[in-house]
């Protein structure tokens, strides 16, 4: 009894020893949000800062500033993302979990694929098709290559939800004279929930992520994204790192709000996600 | 009969309810990979990029160019790729599996430590790129702060600015992010090992080094292969990362093939060769894919 006890204490510091080794960069970018150029650049640099600033952060909320304008960019874009990827993932894996048919395996194979596939394989042909389409520098451009980064995540950890779902409730909701119709959005979509706001919110984090289709399909500054934004602020103000990390801080803000109010929904899509398929 | 009728009608709501999601992906990710092959077999470059009739089927000749040229950028980014992929799934892999053996444990605040240290895999890979850029910064940066005060170093690397240790400093960076997705998927996969195969083995004498490569490691070794699949797949078609903290340089030391066939498709012009190097890119990953289709095919039917 007593060895275990010990054993606890000793995972214990083991454990907090990995997190603080873990979590340093993430400190690393607060501290020096609030810190001065000056302090930053000093030999040694102080490991908190001496001369709390919050100038960086207002700098980034000026009105010369893009940074704002870049985050509703990016909402837009990956709420509308996240909204396609999501609504025609439900269908889709709904029938490739509830039905049988010949296809079907094909089908599962052919999203598993598209799931691997790097995105500058396609982003030349993207490129040529939206310039002919007249869609370089508006939103859709983004939307439209984004949502192809979460339909295949959601289809195939949306089919792991509705596969947990039992058949029977499918079919008692028949007998009762649903059509398949009712019985999928009576039935089977409440029960799926779960599953949907995992597809929805790994949706909304791989489209809020993208850099790639951001920087090129739009190079008006007013419409960027906040990943592009960031880019570009970055090759134009070198080493004025405060500014720069609170710059990320924000630029972050919504996927930590996520990870904070959904971490149990992520931690079940990473794994369901990835291990069953 | 009646049983027939019903199946095939089955079928048809199945493939019903799946066909939006098949069309939409045929057209933005199946129809661009075909004709970013074509495309790699044409030469459509800046000046006949809008006129049609001026491009011609060149057949192999820029997959030729890539190669041939003795101080090949493309021969070069391939052995970055795998150098930068392999690296970082050994080490990915390594810490994510003793994390995993740890905080498969119960202890206090277990759970806490475990959950915190995922945000890092969430982060846009844009922002990460940019805080490790800082972290390996010349002056200023923190890593070089620490070596210094550890007398690892005696004075300021500029990470960065040379090849080998720009190497170092991506890889670095993208350890950092891939650990929560290899420690996830192992802890995952820690839980299918019956608890009473532990104690027994216990009670057989078994010690902890024995228990952990006679019974763990077998008995998870399918979660281990789909973790060092995919990670080979989501690591080797990386850009982001470090198309942020080094573009490539200095002087193509950390350009790998993603970002080499982007300068190329956007910043030279030069279309149909960026798509010959997105091909390549392409074969090396769909080879390793299949593999894992096979992985995942082989579970199936154990289950």
């Amino acid at each position: 009894m007593k060895y275990e006890k010990r054993d606890r204490v000793l995972s214990f510091i083991a454990g907090l020893i990995i997190f603080i080794i873990l979590m340093f960069p993430l400190y690393w970018m607060i501290v020096t949000a609030l810190k001065t150029q000056v302090e930053i650049f000093e030999v040694p640099t102080p490991l908190w800062p001496r001369k709390l600033t919050l100038k960086p952060f207002l700098d980034q909320f000026a009105e010369s500033s893009t940074t704002l304008q870049g985050f509703k960019n990016s909402f837009i874009i990956s709420v509308s993302s996240a909204l396609i990827a999501t609504i025609l993932a439900i269908p889709a894996a709904y029938g490739l979990a509830r039905f049988q048919f010949h296809s079907k395996k094909l089908l599962i194979l052919f999203f598993l694929m598209t799931q691997m596939l790097p995105s500058t394989l396609i982003l030349t042909p993207l490129y040529i098709m939206f310039s002919k389409a007249k869609l370089l520098n508006s939103f859709i451009a983004p939307i439209l290559a984004d949502a192809t980064l979460g339909i295949p995540f959601s289809v195939i950890i949306l089919r792991t939800y509705f596969l947990s779902v039992p058949k029977e409730l499918d079919e008692a909701a028949r007998i009762d004279g649903c059509s398949p119709m009712q019985s999928f959005f009576r039935v089977m979509m409440p029960l799926a929930k779960p599953g949907v706001i995992v597809a929805a919110v790994f949706s909304f984090v791989y489209a809020w992520g993208d850099l790639i289709y951001g920087i090129t399909f739009i190079t008006d500054p007013n419409k960027r994204p906040i990943t592009s934004n960031i880019y570009n602020y970055v090759q134009q103000y070198q080493t004025i790192w405060n500014s720069t990390m609170a710059f990320g801080i924000i630029a972050i803000f919504p996927v930590v709000l996520i990870f904070i109010f959904m971490q149990k929904y992520i931690v079940s899509g990473l794994t369901n996600g990835a291990v069953k398929a | 009969m009646d049983h027939k009728k019903k199946l095939s009608s089955a079928g048809k709501m199945g493939l019903l309810f799946s066909l939006p999601a098949v069309i939409y992906m045929l057209v933005f990710v199946g129809y661009p990979t075909i004709s970013n092959f074509i495309l790699s077999f044409k030469n459509v470059d800046v000046f006949n990029f809008a006129r049609s009739a001026d491009q011609q089927f060149v057949g192999i000749a820029n997959y030729r160019e890539l190669f041939s040229d003795p101080n090949s950028v493309m021969l070069k980014s391939v052995g970055n790729t795998l150098l930068f992929t392999v690296c970082s799934i050994f080490f990915q892999f390594i810490i994510g599996f003793i994390l995993a053996l740890l905080f498969s444990k119960r202890f206090p605040a277990s759970s806490f430590f475990r959950g915190a240290s995922m945000i890092s895999w969430l982060l846009p890979v844009t922002v990460a790129g940019l805080l490790f850029k800082f972290i390996f910064a010349s002056s200023g940066g923190i890593a070089n702060q620490m070596l210094m005060s550890l007398h690892l170093i005696k004075k300021p690397v500029d990470w960065l600015l040379n090849g080998n240790t720009a190497m170092v400093a991506i890889i670095v960076a993208n350890i950092w992010i891939g650990i929560p997705f290899n420690m996830m998927l192992l802890i995952t996969g820690l839980t299918t090992v019956p608890a009473d195969i532990y104690e027994s083995a216990k009670i057989d004498g078994a010690g902890k080094l024995q228990t952990l490569f006679y019974i763990t490691i077998p008995v998870i070794k399918p979660a281990i292969m789909s973790v060092l699949t995919l990670g080979f797949v989501y690591t080797f078609k990386v850009f982001d990362l470090v198309w942020v903290m080094t573009k490539g340089g200095p002087i193509n030391a950390t350009e790998l093939v993603s970002t080499y066939a982007y300068k190329l498709s956007f910043e030279e012009f030069e279309f149909s060769k960026g798509a010959a190097s997105a091909n390549i890119l392409f074969l090396i990953l769909f080879i390793v894919g299949l593999f894992y289709i096979r992985l995942i095919n082989q579970e199936e039917e154990v289950m």
